[in-house]
């Protein structure tokens, strides 16, 4: 049994492709983020938008796939993933979205 | 300045050329300089002084200068540029600016000139200056003179400058070479004559900024570095340079040379000081005293500040010759002090020679006098002994006169020759004999004593091809000195006489294999007066001359002798003669004697000088039957040197006349040592028959037959070979048994000094030679009777102490036993042979063996020895190796004849009292240490620990067998095992010890089975089966029959005390079993922590009580309730109560329901009337807790803020008071993290003190501690609740801190993560903190739950990991265990593993990570913020 997390993409008005993710992250399914990322980033169009909004818990699993995909993908998240974005340092190589600062 | 002041008129309004004139570069410039501009002026308004001045300084060859004005402008002539160097031109510059470097020296100066009109100057400034191509030192004075103008004030200076280098060095030089001067007379060697120089001219550096001193070793060409300076310096040629110094040239050639290229050779010398090292050096030579050869080397290098002028290189030759000086003076006062001392030994020698001499003529004199004195005391009819005048008697007396008289006249002749050598007044005279018959003639004169010695005699002399010139008398001196001497040291093998003709010279050699020359002593073998100290000769007589002359006169012979020797092998004397006349002095040449010409003798024939010789060696070999006078000597008796020849009184002749001293009994017995065979005769003669006389040859001997059998008396001649009188009798006084014998030492060294030395040695009398038979017979009388008269004395004291029935001992002031009876040999097994017996006495327990009773011996030994009275009992080994215990009682005295300190002691054999007090003890200490156990196990270990004692055991050890064993099907039968050593287990035990505890299950109880040399074993009953026990005595202690015995009774006993500790055993396991039941819960819930403490030991119940009853729905039912009075009654009324609480509340009443019924129940129960209870149910999830209370202390509650709450609601009246009466409720709810306290009153209560108090002091306790562990707290308020008397009261405490801890197990797989992580959730919300810390700590103990599925378990998924989390009022507390090992956090290789542990760092306060065998455990704290 995986942790329950639901990924659906999709494509703003704008045409940037937006990854919408949902429920917690942790190594039991970080596999399935990263097919999903994978998939949903284009070869060379606009950075995928990530959106972490909804996504209740984030391990480092979950960091090491954002990481790897750092430069294509920029994020939305929430209050409670601020500390760990900003303790393993994502923050300083993606832009996000959504946080008060 | 002398030519400067020319005296010249000076007029106004002259030109500039004769203001300044000449046509020097300064007079130029002046002349062009535009004065006009300067504050001076034109010159021509200058003053006549000014002007005077200028003409002065221009005209002068000296430097010069002019000061003017109040800037103190300045002029100076040509002379002076050199000293002015870069600051020229300065031409009517102010001082101030030209000299501003040392202004402040001169400037004052100036200014005082100037102010005062009185002149100064100064000294030999030192100025480097480069005048002739090189950087030079120079020195100059300056004088200061006011100039003054026309009205007389002082407007300027005239300086005058002078070289005063050649001074300044002059007097430099001068003062090293005064330096040095004085340094005469101080060094006694070489060396230190070399380091004084070198510290001279290490103050000097400034002339002499290195030197070096070179020694010429004695008689050779090597040089050898003596000293430096600066000391220490180290100067060596460059690689590829032009070379070292050269100090073989100069050595060889005496003559100095100087080194120009000395940067090239070497580099950087030390300077000295100064800024350039030295490029000049000389190297000079160190002449000898006059005549004598050079001493040596020496160099010194100039400083680079002078030119190595003539005046320099004077200035070093001086200072080398300063130094040959002192060497030679210290060569000189060396050869002095030697030669002082060569004398002081040609001293010590003579006075050891006249000492010697003196006993080499009173010997013979002794014999001479003594017998001649008696032989006409004899003829004038005076009293003598019986015989004397008797054919031999007659014959034997004056034969040794004769002899003895040769032997004084061979002496006397010896030392005659000897000064006419010295003298010079040796009458030779040297003709041509046939030196090979010559020789050997000589040496067959001596085969007859060489044969007695038993020593084999080789002469070997081939005639030679012509003829050697010597002088026949002393030839045979030299040949019958060396044989003599040969025979002396020789006491096997051979001695051998050879001649041979070799290299020009008749070579003559005398070897023997004697006893040798030890090779120190070689170089002084030919010494005059030197003797040589042997460790064996045939005899000690000697003069020391014999070698000496024998030297001399081969000398005289213009030939050599050397001798060789090896210590042991033997030694060889080879004499050289030169062939032919040519090297004698002519007029002492003779023609060969003729046949006829001498009618005293054949050609060749050996004259009488060699009978003494001969005589003198006969007389140091054992004499043979019939040819000496000691004709009564026993046959049976060999006749060796060194053993004791007995010549007893002829059973079959005595002599009823003979003058009897009278003593009774048997004659007394006479031991004579003596080297000389005369004397030893002569004396023998003397005391036969009335004395029982034993003759050896030695001091050696004699201490051997006296310690063999000990003789009335001793008379010994002080000079003797192997161990001389003195010797003897310190040899004789230290050993106890033979320290009473009485000395009669004869000597020929005369005077009061050598009769207090030998009485000194402890002898009993002195007799100096030459002495009179009469006063020696008068002398052995007076001895022998003293010593009977002691003797007697001893004898009945011997006979007094043998009688004694306990053992008795003398010992001496060190503890060695000296004297004993035959009771100490019975007892202890050591008889008087052994004495005596010195510590550690042979009695004395081995310290490996048996350390304890060592130790006990030696402390008793070390107050004998110390204090010397005292008494005690020891245990000490007798010499067939059994133990026996004595008693001792020892005292000191002193010896009343010697005053030295003696303890004497007496012993008693007391082993079996000691025994019988040591089974009575065991059995006593036995009984007290199993009534004491309060179990089994523990009397049993007191027990093995008791019998240990007893034995002094080394490992006492029991294995007990069960009656049925253990382990069924097992193939071993293991027992349970008990030893002293508490580490020791059955499979840890040596084999030999297991299989004896197996083997002693088969002997009946009881018996004890002793091994032969280390231990006893034996069996018993044990209240589980039977008991094997082994006693390990450690090596080599027999274990005796009453060992046996005490073993047997003392197991015994054991066995008795086992069974009854086995019945009091169960009894209160029992008694301990049924409290426990009616105690509490033996399984806490989480979250709980109880404490109970009964008031009365060694109950472990009382009337108080607390319960935990687990419910339905996460609820928990708490109880804590307290019965009236205390004890067993209480305990037993609070058993019941409780399970009716517990019962009620299990079927779902409610705390009032549950207490109303309790108060039906409590009525029926006779005791429990009273009792005060609390009841409450918990609902662990929401902390709502409802409660009632019967009478009792109200719970507190302490929340995480600090503040406290009382439960003071839902009270009523106790149990059973109010029957049927409906009780209330009331509820509150457990906040987050706050902490409930229920307790009885004794926790509470204090005399003199409201209820109110304690509990204000309890809700202190708890709220103190809300932030320690729940277990912690309880701990803590317990010991700070205690009062000072401790707790009198039966006290009952139950803690619960709300939530409950969580604790998850969960299969080591990824999926677990998210239930793991909702638990964690729902726990941490209950636990009311902020949202934000609750993601940190799910983010953080999901990493490490994840490194544990990750890494923990790679290897084996499925494990379990657990995490547990524990809060207290402002903490969280996190573990996460596993069972695997995690990796150290690699993050190159691991990205992500590396970041979840610097998350978990980042999100909480600390973090460690325990990696360990079992698993790695990874602990998190984080504060909880308000």
């Amino acid at each position: 049994m995986t942790t329950p997390l639901t990924l659906a993409s999709s494509r703003r008005s704008d045409g940037t492709p937006v990854l919408t993710v949902s429920g917690e992250i942790d190594m039991s399914n970080a596999g399935d983020l990263d097919a999903a990322l994978n998939s949903a980033a284009g070869d060379d169009g606009p950075a995928l938008l990530v959106d972490l909004s909804a996504v209740e818990y984030l391990d480092s699993a979950g960091l090491t796939v954002l990481f790897a995909h750092a430069p294509q993908i920029e994020l939305v998240a929430n209050e409670l993933l601020a500390p760990v974005l900003t303790i393993s340092g994502l923050a300083e190589l993606t832009t996000i979205h959504g946080l008060a600062n | 300045m002398s030519g400067a002041a020319e005296p010249m008129s000076v007029e106004d309004g002259q030109p500039v050329e004769l203001l300044f004139p000449g046509d020097s570069e300064m007079a130029r410039r002046m002349r062009g300089h535009s004065w006009s501009e300067t504050s001076m002026g034109d010159p021509a308004t200058w003053p006549t002084s000014l002007r005077t001045a200028c003409r002065i300084c221009l005209t002068s060859r000296f430097p010069m200068i002019v000061w003017w004005g109040e800037e103190l402008r300045f002029l100076y002539n040509d002379a002076y540029l050199p000293l002015l160097g870069s600051k020229h031109p300065a031409l009517g510059k102010p001082g101030d600016q030209v000299w501003t470097e040392i202004w402040h020296t001169i400037g004052p100066m100036l200014k005082s000139v100037m102010s005062s009109g009185e002149a100064t100057w100064s000294e030999d400034l030192l100025l480097p200056m480069n005048r002739h191509g090189y950087w030079e030192e120079t020195y100059w004075t300056y004088s200061y003179s006011p100039l003054h103008d026309d009205d007389g004030t002082v407007r300027g200076v005239f300086t005058a400058v002078s070289d005063t280098t050649e001074r300044v060095i002059g007097e430099r030089r001068l003062a090293v070479l005064q330096d040095l001067g004085a340094q005469a007379g101080h060094a006694r060697s070489v060396a230190e004559a070399c380091q004084l120089v070198a510290e001279v001219l290490e103050r000097s550096g400034s002339d002499v900024p290195f030197s070096a001193v070179y020694l010429r070793r004695p008689g050779t060409d090597e040089l050898t570095l003596t000293a430096t300076s600066p000391s220490g310096a180290t100067v060596s040629p460059l690689p590829g340079g032009p070379g070292d110094w050269p100090l073989e040239q100069v050595l060889r050639s005496e003559t100095p040379v100087v080194v120009t290229d000395v940067p090239e050779r070497f580099g950087a010398l030390p300077s000295g000081g100064w800024q350039t090292p030295p490029t000049q050096a000389m190297v000079l030579p160190l002449a000898g005293e006059t005549g004598g050869q050079t001493v040596g080397v020496m160099v010194l290098a100039a400083s680079a500040g002078r030119v190595l002028d003539e005046a320099y290189e004077s200035f070093l030759s001086l200072v080398a010759r300063q130094t040959a000086a002192l060497v030679n003076a210290a060569v000189a006062y060396q050869l002095q002090q030697r030669r002082a001392e060569e004398l002081a030994e040609l001293d010590r020698a003579k006075t050891a020679f006249f000492s010697n001499i003196s006993h080499e003529f009173r010997t013979p004199l002794t014999l001479i006098m003594g017998p001649v004195q008696e032989l006409r005391t004899a003829l004038a009819g005076g009293p003598a002994r019986e015989g004397v005048l008797s054919g031999d008697r007659l014959r034997e007396e004056l034969d040794m006169v004769h002899r003895n008289g040769l032997r004084l006249g061979k002496l006397v002749n010896t030392l005659l020759d000897f000064s006419r050598i010295e003298a010079g007044r040796m009458q030779a005279r040297y003709e041509p004999v046939d030196l090979a018959a010559v020789t050997a003639e000589l040496a067959g004169v001596f085969r007859s004593a060489i044969d007695r010695a038993g020593l084999a005699f080789e002469v070997d002399c081939h005639p030679l091809d012509e003829p050697v010139y010597v002088d026949r008398g002393m030839w045979e001196k030299v040949v019958l000195n060396l044989l003599s001497n040969a025979l002396k040291f020789t006491f096997d093998g051979s001695v051998r006489v050879a001649l041979r003709a070799g290299d020009g010279h008749a070579v003559v050699t005398i070897a023997d294999t004697g006893i040798g020359i030890p090779r120190h002593e070689l170089p002084r073998l030919f010494e005059r007066f030197h003797r040589i100290e042997s460790a064996r000769s045939r005899s000690n007589e000697g003069s020391g001359i014999g070698l000496a002359l024998v030297k001399e006169l081969v000398g005289l012979h213009g030939g050599t002798i050397t001798a060789e020797s090896a210590e042991g092998a033997g030694t060889t004397f080879t004499i050289r003669l030169p062939f032919g006349a040519a090297h004698l002095p002519s007029e002492a040449v003779v023609p060969a004697r003729q046949a006829d010409a001498a009618s005293d003798t054949t050609p060749g024939a050996v004259s009488d000088a060699a009978d003494p010789f001969v005589e003198e060696a006969l007389r140091w070999l054992p004499s043979e039957e019939g040819t000496t006078a000691d004709q009564t000597r026993s046959p049976s008796t060999s006749a060796q040197p060194g053993s004791p020849h007995v010549s007893s009184p002829h059973p079959g002749s005595p002599h009823p006349g003979s003058p009897h001293p009278g003593f009774d009994g048997p004659p007394p017995r006479v031991l004579i040592a003596d080297d000389n065979a005369d004397m030893r005769d002569y004396l023998a003669r003397l005391l036969r028959p009335a004395y029982e006389v034993t003759l050896v040859t030695d001091g050696q001997a004699a201490l051997e037959a006296v310690r063999d059998d000990a003789p009335d008396l001793v008379v010994s001649d002080v000079m003797m070979p192997r161990l001389d009188g003195l010797q003897l009798v310190a040899a004789l006084r230290a050993d106890p048994r033979t320290a009473g014998v009485p000395v009669l030492l004869l000597s020929a060294r005369a005077g009061q000094e050598a009769s207090i030395e030998g009485l000194e040695a402890g002898a009993d009398d002195y007799l100096v030679k030459p002495f009179s038979a009469a006063e020696l017979l008068a002398r052995v009388q007076v001895n022998v009777k003293l010593a009977r008269i002691r003797g007697r004395h001893t004898r009945w004291q011997t006979a007094m102490i043998e009688s004694l029935q306990e053992a008795f001992f003398v010992c001496d002031d060190n503890g060695a036993v000296i004297e004993i009876n035959q009771a100490f040999t019975d007892i202890l097994g050591y008889g008087p042979e052994g004495l005596p017996y010195t510590a550690l006495h042979p009695w004395w327990p081995g310290e490996a063996e048996d350390p304890v009773a060592h130790r006990i011996v030696a402390e008793a030994f070390e107050q004998l020895v110390s204090r010397g009275r005292g008494s005690c009992v020891v245990p000490l080994t007798h010499r067939d190796g059994h133990q026996i215990w004595v008693a001792v009682t020892f005292t000191d005295v002193a010896d009343p004849t010697t005053g030295e300190r003696r303890v004497v002691g007496t012993l008693r054999d007391v082993t079996a009292e000691h025994y019988l007090v040591q089974r009575e003890t065991a059995l006593a200490a036995l009984s007290v240490r199993v009534s004491e156990a309060s179990s089994v196990p523990d009397a049993l270990t007191g027990a093995l620990q008791e019998l240990r004692d007893v034995w002094r055991a080394r490992q006492v050890t029991a294995a007990v067998w069960h009656a049925e064993p253990a382990h069924h099907g097992e193939t071993e039968w293991e027992p349970v095992l008990f030893c002293t050593d508490s580490e020791a287990t059955w499979h840890s035990l040596p084999d030999d010890l297991r299989e004896r505890l197996t083997e002693l299950r088969d002997f009946p109880p009881l018996r004890p089975v002793a091994s032969e040399a280390d231990g006893a074993g034996i069996t018993l009953e044990h209240p589980e089966g039977i008991m094997t026990l082994w006693i390990d005595l450690g090596q080599n202690r027999p274990f005796t029959a009453e060992d046996q015995t005490l073993l047997a009774l003392l197991s015994g006993h054991l066995g008795q005390g086992l069974h009854r500790t086995h019945q009091l055993d169960q009894q209160r396991e029992a008694a301990v079993a049924l409290q426990r039941a009616i105690l509490g819960p033996s399984h806490l819930p989480d979250g709980f922590a109880v404490r109970y403490e009964p008031a009365t030991r060694p109950l472990e119940v009382g009337g108080d009580w607390y319960d935990i009853v687990p419910l339905p729905d996460d609820r928990i039912g708490i109880v804590v309730g307290d019965c009236v009075g205390r004890g067993l009654e209480a305990a037993a009324v609070m058993g019941q109560l409780r399970s009716a609480c517990r019962a009620l509340l299990l079927q779902e009443a409610g705390p009032a329901q549950v207490l109303s019924a309790l108060d039906k129940f409590a009525a029926l129960v006779p005791g429990a009337k009273c009792t005060t209870v609390f009841c409450g149910v918990l609902d662990t999830t929401t902390g709502r807790l409802v409660y009632s209370s019967a009478g009792h202390p109200p719970g507190i509650l302490a929340h995480s803020d600090g503040t406290t709450e009382l439960l003071e609601g839902g009270r009523s009246t106790p149990l059973a008071v109010r029957p049927g009466h409906s009780r209330p409720e009331s509820s509150c709810t457990m906040p987050p993290r706050s902490t409930l306290l229920l307790y009885t009153d004794g926790l509470v209560e204090r005399r003199r003190s409201p209820l109110t108090a304690g509990i204000d002091q309890a809700s202190a306790a708890v709220q103190d501690g809300r932030a320690a562990p729940i277990e912690d707290l309880a701990t803590q308020v317990m010991r700070r609740m205690t009062p000072d008397t401790g707790y009198s009261d039966d006290v009952a405490l139950l803690l619960y801190r709300q939530p409950a801890p969580l604790d998850v197990a969960f299969p080591a797989e990824s999926s677990q993560l998210a239930p793991v992580r909702t638990a964690l959730r729902d726990w941490l919300n209950r636990c009311d903190i902020t949202s934000s810390m609750v993601q940190n700590v799910l983010v953080a103990a999901g990493e490490a739950c994840a490194n544990a599925i990750e890494h923990g378990h790679r290897d084996a998924p499925g494990r379990t990991v657990r995490l547990r989390a524990v809060v207290t009022a402002g903490d969280l507390y996190l573990t996460v265990a596993d069972t695997g090992r995690w990796k150290p956090p690699q993050p190159e290789v691991n990205t992500h593993r590396g970041r979840g542990v610097a998350l978990m760092r980042a999100l909480m306060q600390h973090v460690t990570i325990q990696p360990g065998a079992a698993g790695t455990t990874v602990d998190m704290h984080a504060r909880i913020s308000r």
